[in-house]
């Protein structure tokens, strides 16, 4: 492996981090505190070495706190790692945060102009490109408002439009494809294509497995700072999700749960039309009731409950969740019980799991996630149809013309 | 900082002082006004103390024969002004900048520069009333508007300089700030402002005000506008060491703390 076909070389990278016992941020504390040496030694990345080859999508996959963040900003240039270094032999250009640098109270144009120069563009560069970056963000005449009037949507779509425009021949995200609707998804996701399809150099740093599944060529896995594992991005994937699973704490029923803790779901209970008991099986075209029994230690502000109902075979018949129809608690704490009624249910004969999500507002942060809350059966009711999953109650007629 | 990487970035620089500049006066009824509203105010309360309370008698520019209180004044105030309130708003900038510094990778010394652009610019409107201001009060100040802006220039450099050193510092300890609050007030009374060194009769004052960095900017630009003379050699030699040692010091301090900036935030 030639070192001139390289785009980026990470060698023998070791990063540590002081984790202060006692955050001195005035002289007073640190006069007072006698010495520095109160401090543990936190190594983020230990030894960390591979090579990403010019023209390769390379994924950077691990859990949180595996050290990813971390090398990503050791990559960018933003930390200067302790030991070893890392050298870029492309025009890079990192992707930690759209629209970092982004002044409310500046238009559109003038923060496309500051973004552009921070992200190391000159001026005629921007001024060329300033039409296609108007065009993809798609915001028109707002180019001339306040950033501060944009909606969030807004806000990311011109941000991204910034950071893909700077034409770089290599390329640091930090999973931040998912951003904007689903048009402007596709979009980001065409613009992706492209870049890979130009022969430019792309580092993913994810953890959506699938995408690194799809996208990379190689890929790496962190995990405790470490390189686990290296190579084929399928062969890793399979790897590393086994080991995840493996991590969490099994229920005695089959249950996974995951999640940080604040709030959790204790059981699931489900009925079926007036009986009193909680069943396992219902006909189709039964009244449900689905009671979630949650506790949470301290207040949990704004949650949002979600269900996931699968069939046995694998298919996802639905995903609701309580943000779907804003219901949305201001806090949350103690025990309580959320309920999901269904009338006159659509589920088909079958075998069916039940999956449930606690996470904050904005679905990022997991407080819990039980997968396999519930197994339950359906038995043929009314409608009956002889397969599928489930009914459109549909009305038939048969007429001669 | 190589001088290089900061040439190759000069459009940052222009763009970040622009920003500086845009959103100062942002949501205010009189904008920019503002910052010739404020130095005259000064200029009207101190007046009045000096003429009517403690009733002193104003200094006589030497050979300009000008004898005129607020515009003695102006020539101290508005380069202490531009001093203490540039070091002021940076002192805080790098910190403030912490959601772009852990996030892209860029010459974070433009941060502080963009500020004493900014501030410079100010200085250089308000100094183009002062010129008017003194071509009605007879001080025929146009031919020496070259020198002025050399020794601004040495004033800009000497105050980048202290604005890097206590930027930096103030990321890791945040009493910096609070610390600047108390000695910009110490600064304005040591310096030149509102009296005249030569009538204080303490030896030990008169020196501090004499040959004080800010007292020594002060006189020199007050010896070019006030009394249409250059300042003395030895002064001059002052004023280019303590620009070019302040900026050396602060860039070489900078550049040592600044790697650790995104860790620190």
């Amino acid at each position: 492996m030639s070192t001139s076909a390289n785009a980026l070389e990470v060698d023998h990278v070791t990063k540590t981090f002081r984790i202060h016992r006692e955050k001195t941020n005035s002289i007073k504390q640190l006069v007072a505190g006698k010495g520095r040496n109160r401090y543990d030694t936190f190594t983020a990345l230990n030894d960390v070495s591979f090579e990403v080859r010019e023209g390769e999508v390379f994924g950077v996959i691990g859990q949180n706190g595996s050290g990813k963040s971390t090398l990503l900003k050791c990559m960018a240039g933003i930390l200067q790692p302790n030991k070893g270094r890392v050298s870029i032999h492309k025009r890079m250009s990192a992707l930690l945060e759209l629209g970092a640098g982004f002044h409310p109270e500046l238009t559109g144009r003038e923060n496309v102009f500051l973004n552009a120069s921070i992200l190391g563009m000159g001026r005629r560069d921007i001024a060329v490109r300033f039409d296609d970056i108007v065009e993809f963000a798609g915001l028109g005449a707002f180019i001339d408002s306040p950033v501060k009037t944009y909606s969030s949507g807004m806000y990311v779509r011109l941000a991204f439009a910034v950071a893909i425009n700077v034409d770089p021949r290599l390329l640091i995200i930090d999973e931040i494809l998912a951003v904007g609707d689903v048009t402007f998804q596709a979009r980001c996701l065409e613009k992706f294509v492209e870049f890979r399809n130009d022969g430019r150099t792309i580092v993913l740093v994810t953890h959506d497995l699938a995408s690194v599944k799809n996208m990379c060529d190689r890929a790496i896995w962190l995990r405790h700072g470490v390189i686990t594992g290296e190579g084929d991005p399928s062969d890793l994937v399979e790897a590393y999700t086994e080991m995840m699973l493996g991590d969490r704490n099994r229920g005695a029923d089959g249950s996974v749960r995951r999640g940080s803790g604040e709030l959790q779901i204790d059981r699931v209970e489900l009925f079926a039309g007036d009986n009193p008991e909680p069943v396992k099986r219902f006909r189709t075209g039964d009244d449900l009731l689905f009671r979630l029994h949650y506790h949470a230690e301290s207040s949990v502000p704004r949650p949002i409950f979600g269900i996931e109902i699968e069939h046995l075979g694998g298919a996802t018949v639905t995903t609701p969740c309580t943000r779907d129809i804003g219901l949305i608690p201001d806090v949350v704490r103690g025990h309580g019980v959320v309920d999901f009624a269904v009338k006159n249910v659509s589920l088909l004969p079958g075998t069916y799991d039940l999956h449930t999500s606690v996470t904050d507002f904005n679905r990022q942060h997991e407080y819990d996630m039980v997968h396999l809350a519930l197994r339950f059966d359906v038995m043929s009711g009314r409608p009956y149809e002889s397969s599928g999953i489930v009914t459109l109650r549909p009305e038939w007629t048969i007429s001669e013309s | 900082m190589s001088l290089r990487a900061a040439v190759a970035n000069r459009n940052l620089l222009y763009l970040l002082s622009l920003r500086e500049l845009r959103t100062r006066y942002k949501k205010s009824v009189l904008g920019w006004a503002w910052s010739l509203l404020n130095p005259l105010s000064q200029m009207l309360i101190f007046s009045m103390i000096f003429l009517y309370v403690f009733e002193q008698v104003p200094t006589t520019g030497e050979p300009s024969g000008l004898k005129n209180f607020p515009l003695y004044f102006l020539c101290g105030l508005l380069p202490f002004n531009f001093f203490s309130i540039g070091i002021g708003v940076s002192i805080g900038q790098v910190q403030n900048g912490a959601g772009l510094i852990k996030k892209v990778q860029f010459p974070h010394e433009h941060l502080v520069f963009s500020v004493i652009v900014a501030q410079f610019v100010t200085l250089l409107i308000e100094m183009v009333v002062l010129t008017i201001a003194m071509l009605i009060g007879g001080n025929m100040v146009l031919p020496w508007l070259p020198p002025l802006l050399l020794v601004l220039a040495l004033l800009a450099l000497f105050t980048t300089g202290i604005a890097l050193v206590l930027s930096s510092c103030n990321v890791f300890f945040h009493d910096v700030n609070y610390l600047w609050g108390i000695l910009v007030q110490l600064l304005f009374y040591a310096t030149p402002i509102i009296y005249d060194p030569a009538n204080i009769d303490l030896d030990v004052l008169q020196k501090i005000a004499n040959y004080g960095p800010t007292g020594s900017f002060v006189i020199a630009v007050r010896n070019i506008m006030y009394d249409l003379r250059m300042p003395g050699t030895g002064r001059l030699i002052q004023l280019v060491v303590l620009a070019f040692g302040s900026f050396l010091i602060g860039a070489w301090v900078f550049n040592r703390l600044s790697p650790r900036f995104a860790e620190e935030m």
